[in-house]
């Protein structure tokens, strides 16, 4: 893959955009603004993660079922796209999974603890979407979202919808 | 063997980020005429030192050697005495070291070494030691490379320009400086 930091400053800008456009004109921010950037970032992530998907299983064999998927997810992918594995994976058996990496690569250089927490989420939504996107493309409709307690490491909780 | 302090400037003269390890004395003066009357003692040098040995940095036409020695002269010395780092009977300004094509890197008095690094990006880097530390231009550029650009450039929250807050630089940067071979807790 290119040099990791064109991404990175991309991301940021991509960011910082769509929130200063949300924002022009308007002295604050309320909820609503900013659950209308969320969405925007994630809808572009779901995009992009289509995209990641077909072109990353390319060459790999169908999957068996669910966790196969959710373990290819979290292996190859996160790889692919954020230079680590996701070091934990927890599954309720029932459509439920919770992805856990302790030092996700786009929060690093924010901050190691408690400082700028609050601006965390903000930064998580492309990535959220990339997973719903790259899960869709494999046959799996579900709903991701991403808590963070103490940075860098953060929590993508996946929940697949069954029809 | 100590680092008494470090500043970091931006090309337009505001200080972005200080700190001090082991500083003697404290001027008498607020932080922020500290850090104007630094950026300004700093600015004269080099326009000195352009003028000095005008074919090491601009190779265009030389210089008449103007008044600004005795200004920045001065400047250093007022500010020598302000910052004081250890009780200073004598603050001479004994040499200035210039390079081929680098410019002003240092000087130092009876009591302590100025070093300086400027980054292409107007970014000002400026670190007080004693006497023992010859040559800290590496160090400089180290901080620059793998913490400013890896911390604060990176870091999506922090507007380029302002001061610098976040708790990971300067957690990073303390434990480097605290980490290099010439720093101790205690000053010679």
């Amino acid at each position: 893959m290119a040099d990791e930091s064109l991404f990175d400053f991309l991301h940021m800008e991509i960011v910082s955009h769509i929130y200063k456009e949300q924002q022009s004109g308007k002295e604050e921010m309320d909820n609503k603004d900013r659950a209308v950037c969320v969405s925007v970032l994630e809808s572009m992530g779901f995009r992009v993660g289509q995209g990641l998907i077909e072109r990353l299983t390319r060459d790999s064999p169908s999957f068996k079922d669910e966790l196969d998927v959710m373990k290819f997810v979290c292996k190859d992918f996160w790889t692919k796209v954020f230079r680590r594995q996701v070091d934990n994976l927890r599954t309720n058996h029932q459509g439920t999974y919770v992805l856990q990496d302790n030092t996700f690569s786009l929060l690093t250089q924010l901050s190691n603890g408690k400082q700028y927490l609050d601006q965390a989420p903000k930064y998580l939504a492309f990535s959220c979407g990339i997973v719903r996107g790259a899960l869709s493309n494999l046959g799996l409709d579900s709903v991701v979202t991403a808590e963070v307690s103490v940075m860098p490491s953060c929590k993508f909780q996946v929940v697949v919808q069954k029809l | 063997m100590t680092v008494h302090n470090l500043y970091i400037f931006d090309r337009n003269g505001s200080c972005l980020y200080y700190n001090e390890w082991n500083r003697k004395k404290q001027a008498g003066i607020s932080k922020d005429e500290e850090f104007k009357l630094m950026y300004g003692m700093l600015f004269s040098i080099r326009s000195f030192v352009s003028k000095m040995s005008p074919l090491d940095m601009y190779p265009s036409q030389a210089r008449p050697v103007s008044a600004c020695l005795p200004v920045c002269l001065s400047a250093c010395l007022c500010l020598s005495a302000c910052l004081c780092l250890p009780p200073c009977q004598s603050v001479v300004l004994s040499s200035l070291s210039v390079l081929r094509k680098e410019g002003f890197m240092s000087f130092q008095t009876s009591k302590y070494r100025l070093h300086y690094y400027e980054t292409p990006s107007g970014l000002r880097f400026v670190m007080n030691t004693d006497l023992s530390v010859p040559n800290a231009r590496e160090t400089l550029q180290h901080i620059y490379s793998s913490l400013y650009v890896e911390y604060i450039v990176k870091n999506p929250v922090c507007v380029l320009g302002q001061s610098l807050d976040s708790e990971l630089f300067s957690s990073r940067l303390d434990s480097f400086i605290r980490g290099l071979p010439f720093y101790s807790p205690r000053a010679a």
